[in-house]
């Protein structure tokens, strides 16, 4: 704090203190909040020369997500890039900055005649988390990953350099392709202040339907085949009091959805309410956090093995069969269990595990990323590139970088 | 014998020792094939061409260039049109040919695991008695390899619906340039961290070799429906392009081909019966659940009739959908009558510029009096204007070369970028910065340092050589933004 205090003659306005806000048992009584690029430029340099440490801010909305921080001395909102600079409706493009809400930028894109490809079920979050946390949510079937949806995006990279990448553009090679690397880095390399997407075309038909509870085998196969429609847009398996109930939502032109809904029909699931499944897919979604909270995916052909694995251990699971996940949730007295369940689940589906929520003392020692060693090895190389002074997010990220 | 001469010769040694001689090439005349790749108008000449059969072999091999601190370049077909596997600074070239095996077909959870030398054609035969294929689909895919494809992060006419490779890779196994060996990304698709497999497609070869690649593969569509529509100029087809993309159709592919094109292809053995005087024609494709087709492809025809079509024909058959296709296919084959050479530029600009674009590419091409055509992924924005030529003539050279750099600086000063699936490589580094200011290349040279700090893999790509120094110039400060 002492080093952040002595900044605050330069920092001026930027800087507010406040109550301490824990982010995985590390206090934190500061927020900086940069005007615009060339200030958090200036903000990095000086946090850098400093020896301080930072975490990047949207809505706050997943600040669980990540290693205990080994420093962070403040926040840095990115409430000033909130901005929806460009929307083409002719291209189906748009450019926002990182600190619109995901909600804005949907309501702009709808207005406009397109979707925005991208799902943080109803968590409230901002276009910088979702991108930064690569989050992804029932819909990333339909829309694909957030990581495949940016089309270029600048990020202050963690030594105050701004850069550029990517472009505006559906189709691009020119030079490397720096966004997959920034997007789900959680900020440990820089903070991305803003982006352009890919819109999708908005659907001409939705439909929602489904099944009753079914035992598990039973909900997987079928899961599997819904996800497999051509117009699956959504998959969801959810825990229920007699087993698992499939939830398919299917979007697109009218005479496909109509085809694919006859096809779940005689499946035995029935029509639902648009509404009522967005409202309870979302609270399923985001409410399964808990105590805490494991993703692990599997090969589809090894999802049942996978989901076998977790049943017993987990209070609650939650399969999206599509994305070949399994969310499982757990109360923080079962942490260290769930860890180990969760690793034998990833070995059993052929995947890998990401523990999303944990109790800090349960994080302690441990990387929630579950990065393999030479992912960890790699980790760190290009976290020591990127910043060598572990100015963002110091420890959080895969590897503990 | 003088030092460079030894240095040869235990390079060659060491180089026989991992792979035996009758797979290592270094006599000049064995030597001349791999002087350039697809694009002919740079060459360099490769210290040694080695054939590696295994993952062991790379490793091997990377190592003994190491020692001998001798660059290497992976190669594949050598289909690639920007130099990306010139073998720059004397460069041994590791062929990777002959990692050719498809390890496994995995229908169950739709993917495969194949090695980079594996043609990119034959994975889709391979897979198709399983009902599904592999959706990339460049030109050049019946010779293209998968690692060339993974290097470029290779494209093709149906990349507007499927998307391009980056986007059907899963898992890579990666020879990092110290001969160390990766395995990056997971078979799920789900890979928590950094996304290394993000970043190492694309990349041109230079992060790494490749060794396996882990594959999404996709369901063969139920059916298909390919439309051809005759426009009385290029800028009508355009415009049909953008009130497709409006109208919220997501096509498989939107291609056109220009006046130019059509009259070689229709003077060659590709002939596909279009009308001569044509304009400019236009090929959509969709494909999908057959329910939906018959009024998505209705209402291409309806739209292509607003924007000005002459004629607008459905193929009835497959037969007649080939017949299409033969025009866009053998567009490229049917240049070699018109000139010795042809340059193959590929630029991608915001669809809407499409039309302003293309009108003053070809004043670009009139003004130097060259034979410019194009046939373009217009779906995309990809425009690729194709300059006929004889490179024998160097006052002819010199007005190609002029006319590619003011075909690209006009391609960015559209909102567009200079290279939409060929990738940077020798061809168009000087012209990155067309495109990226230096903070932003220094950003790139950041992860290119965390793979390969000696800058031995693949050197010469990418990055400039005139301008840009990423030691001297660690924190480039104010740079220009380029308006995007």
């Amino acid at each position: 704090m002492g080093d952040l205090e002595a900044l605050a003659p330069q920092l001026g306005d930027a800087l507010r203190f406040h109550d301490p806000i824990a982010v995985d048992g590390v206090p934190i009584s500061a927020t900086i909040t940069p005007r615009d690029e060339d200030d958090l430029s200036a903000v990095l340099e000086a946090l850098g020369e400093a020896r301080c440490a930072a975490i990047p801010l949207g809505a706050g909305t997943q600040l669980g997500l990540g290693n205990a921080p080994q420093r962070a001395d403040c926040f840095l909102s990115l409430a000033e890039f909130s901005h929806v600079d460009e929307l083409d409706a002719s291209e189906g493009v748009c450019h926002a900055g990182a600190g619109t809400p995901l909600a804005d930028l949907r309501a702009r894109a709808r207005e406009a005649g397109w979707e925005l490809p991208l799902d943080d079920a109803g968590r409230g979050g901002t276009l910088g988390g979702a991108l930064a946390t690569a989050a992804l949510a029932p819909r990333a079937l339909g829309f694909g990953r957030p990581r495949d949806v940016v089309l270029g995006c600048e990020v202050v990279l963690a030594d105050g350099l701004r850069t550029r990448c990517g472009g505006r553009v559906v189709k691009n090679v020119t030079g490397y392709d720096m966004a997959k690397l920034y997007v789900g880095s959680l900020g440990a390399l820089g903070v991305i202040t803003g982006a352009w997407l890919r819109l999708a075309p908005k659907s001409a038909a939705v439909r929602v339907l489904q099944s009753e509870e079914l035992d598990d085998p039973h909900a997987l196969a079928l899961g599997v085949i819904a996800a497999r429609l051509a117009t699956a847009r959504s998959c969801l398996l959810s825990d229920e009091t007699r087993g698992l109930r499939a939830t398919v939502e299917l979007a697109g032109e009218s005479a496909s959805v109509e085809h694919d809904a006859q096809d779940l029909a005689g499946r035995g699931l029935r029509l639902a309410s648009p509404a009522l499944r967005d409202a309870a897919a979302a609270r399923r979604f985001a409410g399964l956090a808990g105590a805490v909270r494991f993703v692990v995916s599997s090969l589809p052909a090894r999802l049942a093995e996978c989901v076998m694995e977790l049943r017993g251990a987990a209070a609650e699971l939650l399969v999206l069969p599509g994305l070949g996940l399994v969310c499982a949730r757990g109360a923080s007295a079962d942490a260290a269990a769930l860890f180990a369940v969760a690793a034998r689940a990833a070995a059993a589906g052929g995947g890998r595990l990401l523990c999303e929520r944990a109790p800090h003392d349960a994080k302690r020692g441990r990387d929630v990323f579950a990065a393999p060693p030479s992912d960890a090895a790699l980790s760190r190389a290009l976290k020591a590139r990127f910043d060598p002074l572990g100015v963002l997010n110091r420890g959080r990220f895969a590897g503990r970088v | 014998m003088t030092a460079a001469l030894a240095e040869h010769a235990r390079l060659i040694e060491a180089l026989e020792a991992t792979v035996g001689a009758d797979r290592c090439l270094h006599r000049r005349e064995q030597l001349l094939v791999y002087e350039c790749d697809g694009l002919t108008l740079h060459t360099a000449d490769p210290s040694a061409v080695v054939f590696p059969e295994s993952r062991d072999e790379v490793q091997a091999i990377v190592r003994a260039c190491r020692k001998q601190r001798v660059p290497f370049v992976p190669r594949g077909a050598g289909t690639g049109l920007s130099g990306g596997a010139l073998a720059n600074d004397g460069a041994v070239v590791i062929e990777c040919s002959r990692l050719n095996r498809i390890r496994a077909i995995d229908p169950a959870n739709r993917i495969a695991v194949v090695e980079p030398g594996v043609v990119n054609a034959d994975l889709s035969a391979a897979a198709r008695p399983h009902g599904l294929f592999y959706a990339p689909d460049p030109s050049s895919q019946l010779a293209c390899t998968l690692g060339g494809n993974v290097a470029e992060n290779a494209g093709g006419p149906h990349t507007l619906k499927y998307g391009t490779t980056t986007h059907h890779v899963l898992a890579l196994e990666l020879v990092l340039p110290d001969g160390s060996c990766f395995e990056l990304g997971s078979a799920t698709g789900f890979a928590p961290g950094f996304d290394w497999v993000g970043a190492v497609v694309g990349s041109e070869g230079t992060l790494g070799i490749v060794t396996a690649i882990t594959v999404r593969l996709s369901p063969i569509p139920e059916s298909v429906e390919t439309l051809l529509a005759i426009f009385p100029d290029v800028v009508s087809a355009c415009r049909a392009v953008g009130m497709v993309i409006e109208a919220a159709l997501v096509p498989a592919a939107l291609e056109i081909v220009d006046q130019r094109t059509i009259r070689a292809v229709e003077d060659s053995v590709y002939a596909a019966g279009l009308p001569r005087d044509a304009g400019a024609i236009l090929i959509a494709e969709l494909d999908g659940p057959a329910v939906a087709l018959p009024a998505q492809i209705e209402r291409v025809r309806e739209l292509c009739g607003r924007a000005g079509a002459d004629r607008v024909e459905i193929a009835r058959d497959e037969a007649e959908r080939q017949r299409f296709w033969r025009a866009r296919k053998g567009a490229f084959g049917a240049m070699g009558r018109l000139a010795p050479d042809l340059y193959v530029h590929d630029a991608v600009v915001p669809r809407s510029a499409l039309p302003v674009v293309l009108e003053k590419v070809c004043e670009i091409g009139d003004r130097y009096g060259l034979t410019l055509s194009n046939v373009f992924h217009a779906g995309d924005g990809n425009l690729h204007p194709n300059i006929s030529f004889d490179r024998r003539d160097p006052d002819q050279l010199a007005r190609v070369m002029a006319a590619g750099a003011e075909i690209l600086k006009l391609c960015v000063a559209a909102g567009g970028v200079i290279t939409g699936e060929h990738g940077v490589g020798t061809e168009k580094r000087e012209f990155i910065s067309l495109v990226f200011g230096d903070a932003d290349l220094e950003a790139m040279q950041r992860l290119r340092a965390t793979f390969d700090p000696d800058r031995i893999c693949n050197p010469g790509k990418i990055f400039p050589t005139t301008r840009f120094c990423a030691e001297s110039n660690p924190k480039a400060r104010g740079y220009d933004r380029v308006p995007m």
